[in-house]
């Protein structure tokens, strides 16, 4: 098993393997190239099982890395070919290979009949191929490749119905935006590795080694402040938050698997990732911690507000997506670092879970519209139920996983208040409230698509045994992963020794914390029941704030609490969509708040409005104006110029100088060669008369010299 | 002046005007005749130096076999022995450049020895090393290089024959080298039967100048 | 004994030989030329190893003449059955008819 983590390079090998062979070869085989697909990713989730069950048991491990180098300038810098495997990245492929395999497998029937079925299947196995790369890259270039694969897997994925026009926008929009976010990125990697340079490192790129640098206090506070700010703008476009979220919703212009797959499940989760993968560098500044805290907490409380007024059932998870995924940034903002992955972890799960069960609802009635549907529960009873166990997960529900991992990030909120940080308290407070929103759309969801009566146009019918399979192994994964962190779990192992690192260890902490800011803020750290009890006493006594939290303890109030929550949201959605009837939707008379919402807080509009209409009719009016007026005059007597210079140039130059030298040096070539071929006369002993003239040269020369 | 010095200067004399000879001479045969006599010369300045065992090499393969070689090689292609002209027109050319190369190596050699450059040259008594020092030095540390030119010379043997024969049995016939050398087909039995009757280089050569 | 002699014998030899390689037709007479220059050597050799240096290359210049002399001697076969195969394909063993590559 040891050996298993040196060839995880093999796990993405595969994938790459079977998007070659499905293009080359997939249109000749029955299943159209999904077989070769589906086969590969289960080997790949077989490896990755493997590995990740080998550094779970042994966790906390070293980490493996193993890299081909090569070093084409010279001047000490080797790029690295490589793969760096530790928990993180085992909780990465265990969580892309299996929903990949799972996507592969409900697509072999949601796409069943689709004319580019074996580009699809060669795409998704394109893209696990790509996000697999970011996720076990040792060094920050080959990361980036990573993530730039994916932006364009996903690119063409959205706008995989491409004849119609939405779809191709859509797909512009999010490449558009997300390749905004990689420019800073990519400035924040170079800044980070200028500062590696400096340490006369030869591989400065190498993750484990800028977090090194970075643990040890070696890198410049500058450094360490630009850089990750300019990767957090990244980590924005491609997480989809705030103000950066506008292409997330659009991308549910693909199908549906992609969306499960990408948009929910895998790629918006890269940015988290990366900031996870860079956390000791991040640990060091508290301003770059703030910011991520704030913009996090704006994300996930905005972003959920969203999926009130949607009607589209893909929109509502998109934007519950943007809201789950601001609770793992802000989650990394205040010191949560294995509850973000946590929630990333069993995220990935219950989103997919709730994705594909939207696929088999809408492969059903042929709509996205939930005033399309209702009454589905008796027509749909397996996809009502995994359907439900992934809304209970989502809304965190007592004992489901969505229950461990929320309330993971609401004692790490919760410890950072103690140690006297306001973003703490805000991620808290703020996170409790988004929990009762995200209670209320779901449960808004499940009122309308599954109670009432039947809205849709056809006939209602259950999916096939593919796409309901993995909906139930989904299911079960969407409970059961949350036990891996929870009050239940050993000390070891559980998911935070998995995520523990020879940095990221017990006695890691957070530098700026040490200085005892308990009173700054009237924020107890005990105040609110939740967090593990001894961390939480450590942060009041003003001692520094751990990074990994230890397991979480029983809390029957915060219990109280959620459950509180849960009835209220539960009980208000049933009295306005109880009857499944959508013309009565309370959320869309709210007034003022209710056109805010639907005009998704103006953030199109104010782009369409600040951006493309003054572009559009300002800018290019005032420059068809010039243009007409000004321009062309200068553009008209320059052209005159260039004529009659190039008249004169043709004249002169062309005719005289250059036709002449042309011409001048092949009648040159023939007059010397017509004389000159009388040397070569074939008579030998001219040649050694000439020979022997050649010699007495030379010693004269010699002489000369001498 | 020695009497070593004495009788270098007469044989030299010799050799260098028989050497001058054999390049001016207007008789083919006269000027290998020449030849010989300016080898046999070299084999007394041999002499003179000390060197008897390379001398006598020199009289046995030169003299011996060499200008014998050229005898026979001026019979066997029809030598003009008559007026014809032995030189070509680049004369003046040979003679100028041959001059020249003589006067500045000459002025050369004479700057060194007597300008003194090399130091005092003059040996009283010459001496070289016997024959048992050359066996020795043959067989013991140059004996790959010997080896080396047994080889060749067995390779100028069998090359020499290559080139210089004529079909096996067939006295006049056009010799199968020729053939090889231009690439050809070789021409059918009855062919050579036909072109048997006349002269067989003149036949051959005409057949040549048709051919491709 | 002065080496001077038999150094300018030797120059003068090669410059014959020279003279003959240029000036003779006879193909015959090109390759004695030849042979009088390859002789001018040796006596160059004989002469520095046994007046110039007797102590330090006493052998070698005689080994080295003697294998001139064994090089010469292949020279003179090969290069008389070139000479015999030219005259039987062109009838003539003239060196200045030989100039097929020429422009």
């Amino acid at each position: 098993m040891e050996a298993l983590l040196d060839y995880a390079w093999v796990v993405v090998a595969l994938p790459l393997l079977s998007a070659a062979l499905i293009a080359m070869f997939g249109k000749q085989l029955p299943g159209g190239g999904s077989e070769l697909g589906v086969a590969s990713l289960g080997l790949a989730f077989l490896a990755s099982a493997g590995i990740a069950w080998e550094t779970f048991v042994n966790s906390p491990i070293e980490p493996v890395e193993r890299a081909l180098e090569w070093s084409p300038l010279g001047g000490g810098f080797v790029f690295e070919l490589g793969i760096l495997v530790d928990g993180l990245t085992a909780v990465m492929l265990l969580l892309v290979t299996t929903v990949s395999l799972m996507v592969h497998i409900y697509s072999r029937e949601y796409m069943r009949g689709e004319p580019r079925f074996t580009y699809f299947f060669s795409m998704l196995s394109l893209f696990t191929f790509s996000m697999l790369v970011l996720v076990v890259a040792n060094n920050l270039l080959l990361a980036v490749i990573g993530w730039e694969l994916v932006g364009l897997c996903s690119f063409l994925l959205i706008g995989f119905y491409w004849e119609k026009k939405p779809n191709q926008d859509a797909a512009n929009k999010a490449f558009l935006t997300t390749k905004f976010g990689d420019v800073g990125l990519i400035v924040g990697v170079i800044v980070l590795s200028a500062g590696m340079f400096e340490l006369d490192t030869s591989t400065p790129f190498n993750i484990l080694e800028i977090n090194g640098a970075a643990a040890a206090g070696d890198l410049a506070t500058g450094t360490i402040v630009l850089g990750m700010l300019l990767i957090f703008l990244g980590c924005v476009s491609k997480s989809g938050q705030m103000p950066l979220h506008v292409w997330l919703p659009d991308a549910m212009a693909g199908p549906t698997p992609v969306s499960a797959l990408i948009h929910a499940a895998t790629m918006v989760t890269a940015g988290v990732f990366l900031l996870a993968r860079l956390y000791p560098v991040m640990a060091q500044s508290q301003a770059v911690m703030a910011v991520i805290a704030v913009v996090g907490v704006i994300t996930l409380f905005f972003g959920g507000l969203l999926a009130l007024v949607q009607d589209d059932l893909k929109k509502v998870l998109a934007y519950s997506t943007i809201s789950q995924l601001g609770y793992m940034i802000a989650a990394l903002g205040v010191g949560g670092y294995t509850a973000s992955m946590f929630h990333l972890f069993t995220h990935g799960f219950f989103k997919a879970l709730l994705f594909l069960g939207a696929g088999s609802l809408i492969h059903a009635v042929h709509s996205n519209n939930m005033s399309d549907m209702g009454g589905m529960a008796r027509a749909m009873p397996h996809t009502f139920w995994t359907f439900i166990v992934g809304s209970l997960a989502l809304a965190g529900f007592p004992l489901t996983a969505g229950f461990f991992s929320k309330d993971e990030i609401l004692i790490a909120g919760d410890i950072w208040a103690g140690a006297g940080f306001a973003t703490g308290a805000l991620v808290y407070w703020i996170g409790l409230a988004a929990a009762f929103v995200t209670t209320f759309y779901m449960a808004r969801v499940c009122f309308l698509v599954f109670a009432g009566e039947n809205r849709s146009h056809h006939p209602p019918h259950e999916s096939g045994k593919q796409m309901v399979g993995p909906l139930m192994l989904l299911a079960v994964l969407s409970i059961a992963s949350g036990y891996l962190l929870s009050p239940f779990s050993p000390d070891q192992p559980n998911f935070e020794t998995w995520m523990a690192t020879p940095i990221l260890d017990e006695d890691a902490t957070f530098p700026f914390t040490e200085d005892g800011a308990t009173e700054a803020t009237g924020v107890q750290g005990d105040g609110v029941q939740a967090g593990g009890e001894v961390v939480a006493v450590e942060g009041a006594e003003g001692g520094p704030v751990s990074v990994l939290h230890g397991v979480p303890s029983w809390h029957p109030d915060l219990l109280a609490i959620v459950l509180g929550i849960f009835a209220v949201a539960i009980f208000l959605a049933y009295r306005f969509y109880g009857r499944g009837v959508p013309e009565r939707d309370p959320t869309l008379r709210m007034g003022p708040v209710s056109t805010a919402l639907v005009n998704k807080y103006g953030f199109d509009a104010f782009g369409y409005r600040f951006i493309v209409v003054p572009v559009r009719d300002t800018l290019s009016r005032w420059a068809t104006y010039s243009s007409n007026h000004w321009l062309d005059g200068i553009v008209g007597g320059v052209g005159r110029a260039t004529m009659s210079v190039a008249q004169s140039t043709y004249r002169v130059l062309d005719q005289r100088v250059i036709d002449g030298g042309v011409n001048g040096a092949a009648f040159s070539a023939a007059w010397w060669s017509e004389r000159l071929k009388r040397i070569q006369s074939g008579d030998v002993q001219r040649y050694a008369g000439a020979l022997v003239a050649g010699v007495i040269v030379l010693i004269l020369a010699f002489i000369a010299v001498r | 002046m020695t009497g070593h010095d004495v009788v270098f200067v007469l044989v030299g004399l010799l050799t260098a005007a028989a050497a001058i000879l054999t390049v001016t001479s207007k008789n083919l045969v006269h000027a290998a005749l020449f030849l010989a006599t300016t080898l046999a010369g070299i084999a007394g300045v041999f002499l003179v130096l000390a060197a008897d065992f390379l001398a006598l090499v020199q009289l046995v393969v030169y003299v011996g076999a060499v200008a014998v070689l050229f005898l026979f090689g001026l019979m066997l292609t029809r030598a003009p022995i008559g007026r014809e002209a032995l030189d070509n027109q680049n004369r003046g050319l040979a003679i100028g450049v041959s001059g020249g190369l003589f006067v500045v190596l000459s002025a050369l050699i004479v700057d060194a020895v007597v300008g003194g450059s090399l130091g005092d040259t003059t040996v009283a008594e010459v001496t070289g090393p016997g024959i048992e020092d050359i066996g020795m030095a043959i067989f013991a540390e140059w004996v790959l290089p010997f080896e080396v030119l047994s080889m060749l010379l067995l390779a100028a043997l069998i090359g020499a024959i290559v080139l210089a024969r004529r079909e096996p049995g067939d006295s006049g016939e056009e010799a199968m080298a020729t053939r090889i050398d231009f690439g050809d087909a070789p021409p059918t039995e009855g062919t050579d039967s036909l072109s048997s009757g006349s002269l067989p280089e003149l036949t051959s050569g005409e057949r040549r100048e048709g051919g491709p | 004994m002065s080496p001077l002699g038999p150094l300018l014998l030797a120059t003068l030899l090669f410059c014959v030989g020279i003279y003959g390689v240029i000036a003779r037709r006879n193909a015959v007479l090109v390759l004695m030329s030849v042979e009088l220059m390859l002789n001018a050597v040796n006596i160059n050799l004989v002469a520095f190893s046994n007046l110039l240096f007797p102590e330090d290359a006493a052998v070698s210049g005689q080994i080295f003449a003697l294998f001139i002399i064994g090089v010469a001697a292949a020279e003179v076969g090969v290069g008389l059955a070139i000479v015999f195969n030219m005259f039987r394909n062109r009838a003539s063993v003239n060196v200045d008819d030989v100039d097929l590559m020429r422009w």
